[in-house]
C-alpha cells in the first residue's frame, strides 16, 4: 500500500522535472515547480506512516505503551513544507506577473537577456 | 558549562529576526529610525558572535540551546536544539562580520532607491536565516533557514525591479533553485525515514552503525548534497550566481557571494565529515573534489568572456568557492584548514570587490567594462580599494589570497603524492591554471575600468563618500591581516575549526550527553595542529614589495618627462581610431588606449571554439539551466547508489 506513495511521489518529481525542462510557458515552469514540490510533500508525510495507526492526538495521561500512531512529526514537516511551497509558487507567479510586464511575453526562449 | 552564555548563540539570531520585524513598522514613519535599528541589530548579532569566541574557539567548548528547555530524552533528541562547535562559530563569525559590512555600506548605497523598509527588512531576515542555518543543530531547521536565505535572496536580487534584468536573474534564481531546496528536502525525509531523528548530532552518532546497509541513506546523501551543492552554486548551478550578482545591488552581491555560498560550503562539510562520515572514501572525495575542480576551471574561463563588471565578478566567486569544495574534498587535516581559510579570505577579498564594482555603478550609474575606463583620475581611493582586492584574489603576497592558496596547492600535492594519484596531482595543476587566469582577468577588469582614457562622459565623476568608503577599507584591512599573519589565524580560527571537524565524539556529546558517542562507537579524534610545511614569512614579501614600490616609484618619478604629457594630451582626440594600433602599428601612437578586452586577444583567439560551445552553453534559458541541474541530480543518485 505504501508503495504506491513512494512510486506516486517520485513520479510526481520526475514530471515535475519534465515539465520544468520543456515546457516554455513561465507559467507551465511554475507549475512543474509545484508538483516538484508536491512529490517531496508527499515523501515526507509518507515517511511517517504506519498502517493501522491512529492520529497522534493524545494527553499525557491516554499515552500508553499500548498507543499506536502515526509519527507526528512528518506532519509537521510537511504542513511547513506547504507553506513553504505556497510561498515560492505565490513568489515565483508574481515575479512572472512584472516580467510579462517588462519583457511583454511569458516565453522563457525570450527572457534571455542575460546570457553567455 | 557557563549557562549564560548559552543564550548568545539564540540571542545572536533573534537580534537580526527582531530587527527585521521593529525595522519594517519603524521605517516607514522615519528611514532614519529603521537605518539604527538596522545597524543595532547587526551589530548586537556580531557582539553576541565575538563574545563566543573566547569560550568556542580558545577553550574548546560546544555551546547548545535547547529552544523551549525540551532536552533529549532517553536517548532521543525531541526538541530543536542550537549547536555552537568551532565550524559553526567559524562560519557565524565570517556571517555577522560580512553582514556588519554589507549594512554599512547600504546605508549611503541605497539612498538613491524607495521602498527602503522593504530593503532593511529582507536584508535583516536574509542575515538571520544564514546565521541560523550555520548554528543550527536540527536538520530541519537547516531546510528552513535555507528556505528563507533563498527567498529573501530573491527577492533582494530583484529589489531594484526596474533594473535591466533583475526580474529574470530573480526568476532563474528562484525556479532552478528550487531544485536544490527539494534536494534538501528530500534528503532529508529519506534520512528520517532510516535513521527517525532530525537532530545532528544524533545522525552522527546513529551514522556509523547503519550505514553501508541502506542504500536509501546513500540515496539521501546524494540528495543532500547537491541541495547544498545547489546553495554554493557549484557547476551546474554556477549560471544562476552570475545571472544574480549581476542585477543585484552590490550590497546584495556581497551578501549572495560571501554569505550564501558559504552556506552551502558549511552544508556539504558538515555532511561529509559530520552527519555521514564519509569523507574519507575515495568515490565522496572524488564526487566532492571533482565537482570543485570542475566548477574552479570552467567559471574562471567564463569570467574571461564577461562584458559586465558584476557579471565577471560573480564567475570568480564561483571560481574561488570551487577552490574551497575542492579541497574541503581531499579530507586531509590540511586540505579543511585550507579550505576554510580560503572560504574566509573569499568573503573578505571577494566583498571588497563587489563593494568597489558598486561604488563604481552607484558614481558613474553604469558596469559596462567597454565603456569605462580611466576612473583612477576620478576615484584613485576606490581603485586602491580595488587594486587590493585584485591582488588578494590573483593570490599575490602578501594578501589573503597568496596565503590560502598557498595551503591549497600544498594540501592537493600532498594528497596526490601521498596516495600515488593523478587525479589530485592533476587538480593541484589545475588550481595553479585557475589562479593565473584569475590573475590575468583581473588585470583585464584593473584596465577597463580603472586605467586607461577616461571617457567624455565620466570627466565629472565624484570619489564616493567616506560613509562607503569605510566599510570598504574594513575589508582592505582584514585583507592585509590575515594575509600578513597566517600563523595566528592558523592557531585562533582554523585549527580550533578543524579540530572540532575532526572529533564527532564530542559534538555528539555535547548534545546527547556525556558518553552518548562512546556508546555508539562514534569514530574520531583530537588534532593538535594543523600540518602545515614550509611554511613563508610573509613579512619578507611585504619588505619585498615595498622595495620593489619604492624601485618603481623611484623609475616613475625621474622619468616622467614634461613633453610627453603634451604628447599625450594631443593624441587624446582620436583614441577611437586609435585603438589597437598599440597591437599592429604602435608606432604611431604609443599612448592610444588598449581596451581591456584586447588584452589577452590571442589567447582568446586560441580558445574561441571552447568560449563558443560555453557562450551557447549558458543559453540564458531557464529550461537548460534546469536540464544541467537534474542531470547533475542524476549522475550524483548513480554514483551514490552504485558505490556507497
Amino acid at each position: 500500500m505504501l508503495m504506491v506513495n513512494y512510486l506516486g511521489c517520485f513520479a510526481l518529481i520526475a514530471l515535475g522535472f519534465y515539465c520544468m525542462i520543456t515546457r516554455h510557458d513561465l507559467i507551465k515552469v511554475v507549475i512543474g515547480m509545484s508538483l516538484v514540490d508536491y512529490g517531496a510533500n508527499l515523501l515526507v508525510v509518507s515517511v511517517g506512516f504506519h498502517a493501522g495507526g491512529t492520529a497522534p492526538i493524545f494527553t499525557i495521561s491516554e499515552l500508553s505503551r499500548a498507543s499506536f500512531f502515526v509519527d507526528p512529526i512528518p506532519q509537521a514537516l510537511t504542513l511547513t513544507s506547504i507553506v513553504i511551497g505556497a510561498c515560492t509558487t505565490a513568489m515565483s507567479l508574481s515575479l512572472c506577473m512584472m516580467l510579462n510586464r517588462q519583457y511583454g511575453t511569458l516565453d522563457t526562449r525570450e527572457i534571455r537577456r542575460l546570457r553567455g | 558549562m557557563n549557562t549564560f552564555m548559552q543564550n548568545f548563540p539564540i540571542l545572536a539570531i533573534m537580534s537580526l529576526f527582531l530587527g527585521a520585524f521593529i525595522t519594517s513598522l519603524v521605517a516607514r514613519h522615519s528611514q532614519k529610525a529603521g537605518n539604527f535599528i538596522s545597524a543595532l541589530s547587526v551589530t548586537l548579532a556580531l557582539g553576541f558572535i565575538l563574545a563566543l569566541f573566547k569560550p568556542v574557539m580558545l577553550d574548546g567548548q560546544i555551546i547548545t540551546y535547547w529552544l523551549g528547555g525540551w532536552e533529549p530524552v532517553a536517548g532521543w533528541a525531541i526538541g530543536i536544539c542550537l549547536e555552537v562547535d568551532a565550524l559553526s562559530l567559524f562560519f557565524g563569525l565570517i556571517v555577522t562580520v560580512a553582514v556588519f559590512v554589507s549594512c554599512l555600506y547600504s546605508f549611503t548605497y541605497m539612498n538613491h532607491d524607495d521602498a527602503l523598509p522593504n530593503y532593511y527588512t529582507l536584508f535583516l531576515m536574509l542575515s538571520g536565516s544564514v546565521l541560523g542555518l550555520v548554528l543550527s543543530g536540527d536538520l530541519f531547521n537547516v531546510f528552513v533557514m535555507i528556505e528563507i536565505m533563498t527567498f529573501t535572496a530573491v527577492a533582494l536580487t530583484a529589489f531594484r525591479t526596474s533594473y535591466e534584468g533583475a526580474l529574470e536573474g530573480a526568476f532563474k534564481y528562484l525556479a532552478v533553485g528550487s531544485l536544490g531546496s527539494t534536494g534538501v528536502l528530500v534528503g532529508i525525509a529519506l534520512l528520517y525515514s532510516q535513521l527517525h531523528t532530525l537532530n545532528l548530532a544524533q545522525i552522527a552518532a546513529l551514522m556509523p552503525v547503519t550505514q553501508g546497509s541502506s542504500v536509501v541513506l546513500a540515496i539521501a546523501f546524494g540528495f543532500l548534497f547537491i541541495g547544498f551543492g545547489t546553495k554554493a552554486f557549484l557547476f551546474p548551478f554556477h549560471p544562476l550566481a552570475a545571472d544574480a550578482h549581476a542585477v543585484a545591488p552590490a550590497s546584495i552581491s556581497l551578501m549572495i557571494s560571501g554569505v550564501l555560498t558559504k552556506c552551502g560550503v558549511y552544508g556539504i562539510i558538515r555532511l561529509t565529515y559530520i552527519l555521514f562520515q564519509n569523507a574519507n572514501r575515495p568515490v565522496v572525495s572524488y564526487l566532492v573534489t571533482g565537482f570543485g575542480a570542475v566548477s574552479m576551471f570552467v567559471c574562471v574561463t567564463m569570467a574571461f568572456n564577461q562584458h559586465n563588471f558584476k557579471r565577471l565578478l560573480a564567475f570568480h566567486s564561483i571560481s574561488q568557492v570551487g577552490y574551497v569544495i575542492t579541497v574541503v574534498g581531499l579530507s586531509s587535516a590540511l586540505g579543511l584548514g585550507a579550505g576554510l581559510y580560503h572560504a574566509m579570505n573569499h568573503t573578505i577579498f571577494k566583498g571588497l570587490l563587489f563593494l568597489t564594482a558598486g561604488a563604481v555603478q552607484h558614481q558613474t550609474g553604469s558596469l559596462d567594462l567597454d565603456r569605462l575606463g580611466g576612473l583612477s583620475k576620478r576615484m584613485p581611493k576606490t581603485t586602491a580599494l580595488f587594486l587590493i582586492g585584485a591582488a588578494s584574489i590573483s593570490g599575490l603576497p602578501p594578501f589573503n589570497g597568496f596565503a590560502s592558496k598557498w595551503m591549497i596547492y600544498q594540501a592537493t600535492f600532498n594528497a596526490g603524492l601521498l596516495h600515488h594519484n593523478l587525479f589530485y596531482l592533476a587538480v593541484c595543476v589545475c588550481a595553479l591554471l585557475t589562479s593565473v587566469l584569475t590573475l590575468a582577468s583581473f588585470i583585464k577588469v584593473t584596465q577597463s575600468v580603472f586605467f586607461g582614457q577616461l571617457p567624455k562622459e565620466y570627466e565629472q565623476v565624484e570619489e564616493v563618500p567616506l560613509a562607503m568608503r569605510l566599510p570598504m577599507w574594513i575589508l582592505a584591512v582584514l585583507c592585509v591581516v590575515t594575509g600578513l599573519f597566517p600563523s595566528l589565524v592558523q592557531t585562533y580560527l582554523l585549527t580550533p575549526a578543524v579540530s572540532a571537524i575532526a572529533n564527532i565524539p564530542a559534538y555528539v556529546d555535547a548534545a546527547m550527553g556525556a558518553g552518548y558517542a562512546a556508546d555508539r562507537s562514534v569514530p574520531g579524534g583530537v588534532i593538535a595542529s594543523l600540518p602545515v610545511t614550509n611554511t613563508w614569512t610573509p613579512t619578507a614579501w611585504l619588505a619585498l614589495l615595498f622595495s620593489v614600490t619604492c624601485a618603481v616609484a623611484i623609475v616613475a618619478i625621474l622619468g616622467s618627462p614634461k613633453d610627453r604629457q603634451h604628447e599625450y594630451i594631443s593624441q587624446m582626440g582620436e583614441e577611437e581610431s586609435a585603438k589597437y594600433d598599440s597591437f599592429f602599428s604602435g608606432e604611431q601612437a604609443v599612448y592610444s588606449q588598449v581596451g581591456g578586452s584586447d588584452l589577452f586577444w590571442g589567447f582568446k583567439h586560441n580558445w574561441r571554439k571552447y568560449f563558443a560551445v560555453m557562450h551557447n552553453w549558458h543559453s540564458g534559458i531557464v529550461n537548460d539551466y534546469t536540464l544541467y541541474g537534474v542531470a547533475a541530480i542524476a549522475f550524483v543518485l548513480l554514483v551514490c547508489v552504485t558505490t556507497l
